[in-house]
């Protein structure tokens, strides 16, 4: 009984905990940083433990619409509904996954770098409200609701990207990030304006439902709208002059978090795509936009890569080209969406399974890298050298990260581009010959990184070590990707086909 | 054109009006107050959008006591605006208090000057 309750409240949990924590360890963390701490771990621990509770709900039996307040009228009756309401798919399986990994690692790897930082209570406070925030965007069934988390993870990332506010680079990198992110969400409201002044609805089912009505010229604008915004937030080219900057300065035990939260606004626009706009433009229009944008961002960003000496910001472009290849995948999964082409349902397992490759590998790299800065203070791959010798581990978590990137068998990274290659290429060639050359150079570019980083005579650059906690983040993402890479079939079988299934179908059949 | 017509052009008009001028603000203003002056005016033009969406002339406020009649005005873009307003007074704190500690570190509010990430 206590079990179905809480079972059946688990997506409400996964928002209710992070947020009840962050206030708590806020106020609590006043009397003592330890006491924090301490809150921090139950909180991130007890939201993980909720995704899982949901996860395995909706993979072993069904998913459901989770609704908010009164009972009557439930969703399958609906006529006029203004309810919030969660939708745990599949979809929404995958996407908190890939969250939940990245902020286990993330957080445990904070335990001991910030150690030295004052104020951790607030740090703790921001990392948890990001949490909530980029859960919420993913799990949520509904316009306004979107853009409430939206802003709270804007909010919070870019308080976290200035953390360290006694650097001047990171206060401008997360200034650069938060106007754009507040003109960002301005945008999403006026086109959730545009979108309830016409259909009077903000419940994606009913939207779907009115859309599938009448698809009108100020429709069109809300989705361009909408559609700039949250590849925006996804770090796609042409919108991605931010990236390498947020990811670049902000404190290095968050990096990886704040790149999955722009994973989760892909996630979003792709579930707006194929939930709410499918009905009614052409679906190999809107295809056609996520595979331009996609395949921009697989050139530009790799070849922006290649100029770079800075570590952390070579990682950034090379996740910016990474953001591209889900993009062009999910793309031609849409442009064949109902065609009956067996090719585009394997292009969505393979850009789906590659976005939960792509959270655990980066974060893996973002890591390690920071790893390299935090016991050499030396950013610049022209001055590191040797590290070897004295980082055994943190050079092969590197090189696995590396070479899952890169797509090198028998890596995971290679199984879901293997996918993406296969069913790219019958959609069209040339995007499939981006595809492999872009993986190539990225090769190219991770090899150099990890020559000059860390082969070689040793230097004795090392001023500290690397303590325990920060090996065990790296080791989890270590251990993740090695489970990926060992049974990428069962991986897809129990996590990714549920997840196409979720994206595809889960607004479908909501109506009577 | 009757002046029914224009009160009810007037707020869409004041809404693309306020617009313009935030965005122009945003991309072509280099002092960051500037700018940050800019998000608030198009915060309040969006609001002003949400609002004059919801207007339905000759309908009751939602309180059911005292209506005359159950033609009752949406609530929702209300609620809407409410939280917006909410969320503007805390990004533009935000935006606010990074500024400050821009000037601290590079004694400029200039964009020009905050080239430093690209070093």
């Amino acid at each position: 009984m206590t079990l179905d309750i809480i079972i059946e409240n688990s997506p409400t949990f996964i928002l209710a905990i992070p947020l009840l924590f962050a206030f708590l360890t806020a106020v609590l963390g006043w009397v003592s940083e330890k006491i924090g701490e301490i809150l921090f771990g139950i909180g991130l621990a007890l939201t993980v433990f909720f995704v899982g509770v949901m996860s395995f709900e909706v993979l072993t039996a069904e998913s459901w619409f989770y609704v908010f307040g009164a009972e009557s009228p439930s969703p399958e009756n609906i006529t006029s509904f203004f309810r919030i309401t969660f939708i745990a798919d599949g979809f929404a399986v995958l996407a908190t996954i890939t969250i939940s990994i990245t902020a286990v690692a993330a957080g445990i790897y904070s335990y001991s770098f910030m150690k030295d930082e004052s104020g951790l209570n607030k740090f703790y406070t921001l990392f948890l409200l990001t949490l909530a925030g980029v859960n919420g965007m993913v799990l949520t069934g509904d316009l306004f609701n979107l853009f409430v988390w939206f802003e709270v993870t804007s909010v919070a990332s870019c308080a976290l990207i200035a953390f360290k506010n006694y650097r001047g680079r990171s206060v401008e990198a997360a200034l650069k990030y938060m106007v754009l992110s507040t003109v960002g969400g301005l945008v999403v409201l006026f086109s959730i304006g545009l979108l309830y002044g016409q259909h009077g609805v903000l419940n994606y089912a009913l939207l779907r439902e009115g859309i599938a009505g009448s698809f009108t010229f100020l429709d069109k604008l809300a989705l361009g709208l909408l559609a700039v915004v949250f590849a925006m937030k996804a770090s796609s080219v042409p919108m991605h002059m931010w990236a390498p900057d947020a990811y670049g300065e902000a404190p290095g035990s968050v990096t990886p978090f704040i790149a999955v939260t722009s994973l989760g606004s892909l996630f979003v626009l792709f579930r707006l795509f194929f939930g709410v706009f499918s009905v009614g433009l052409d679906v190999a229009i809107l295809g056609s936009l996520l595979i331009v944008l996609g395949a921009l961002s697989m050139i530009v960003g790799v070849s922006m890569a290649l100029v770079q000496s800075d570590l952390k910001r070579l990682i950034a472009y090379l996740s910016v080209s990474q953001v591209g290849y889900m993009m062009t995948a999910i793309g031609v999964g849409l442009a064949t969406l109902r065609s009956g082409e067996g090719f585009g349902d394997l292009a969505m397992q393979g850009g789906l399974f590659h976005m939960l490759n792509d959270g655990v590998y980066k974060a893996l790299l973002f890591l390690s890298a920071v790893a390299v800065i935090h016991t050499t203070d030396i950013r610049s791959l022209n001055d590191l050298g040797g590290l070897a010798h004295k980082m055994p581990y943190t050079t092969f978590f590197f090189l696995f990260g590396a070479l899952s990137i890169a797509g090198i068998p028998p890596t995971s990274g290679f199984s879901s581009k293997l996918l993406i290659y296969k069913s790219v290429y019958l959609y069209s060639p040339i995007l499939a010959i981006i595809a492999l050359v872009v993986s190539i150079i990225t090769f190219a570019i991770v090899a150099k990184a990890f020559f000059n980083a860390f082969l070689g005579p040793d230097q004795s650059l090392m001023k500290r070590r690397i303590s325990k906690p920060m090996l065990w983040g790296m080791g989890i993402l270590t251990v993740v990707l090695i489970v990926f890479t060992l049974f990428p079939n069962v991986v897809v079988a129990e996590i990714v086909d549920p997840a196409v299934e979720g994206l595809i179908g889960s607004l479908e059949g909501v109506l009577p | 054109m009757s002046w029914d017509t224009v009160f009810m052009i007037m707020p869409y008009l004041t809404v693309v009006i306020l617009l313009s001028i935030g965005l122009y603000a945003v991309l072509f203003k280099k002092n960051l107050i500037k700018i940050i002056m800019g998000i608030a005016i198009m915060q309040n033009g969006t609001n002003l959008f949400l609002v004059s969406l919801a207007y339905r002339d000759g309908y009751y406020a939602p309180i059911f006591t005292g209506a005359e009649s159950t033609e009752m005005v949406m609530p929702t873009p209300h609620a809407l605006t409410l939280t917006s307003i909410v969320i503007g007074l805390a990004t533009t704190a935000l935006l606010l208090s990074f500024t400050m500690m821009i000037k601290k570190h590079y004694n400029s509010i200039n964009t020009e000057d905050m080239r430093r990430c690209k070093e």
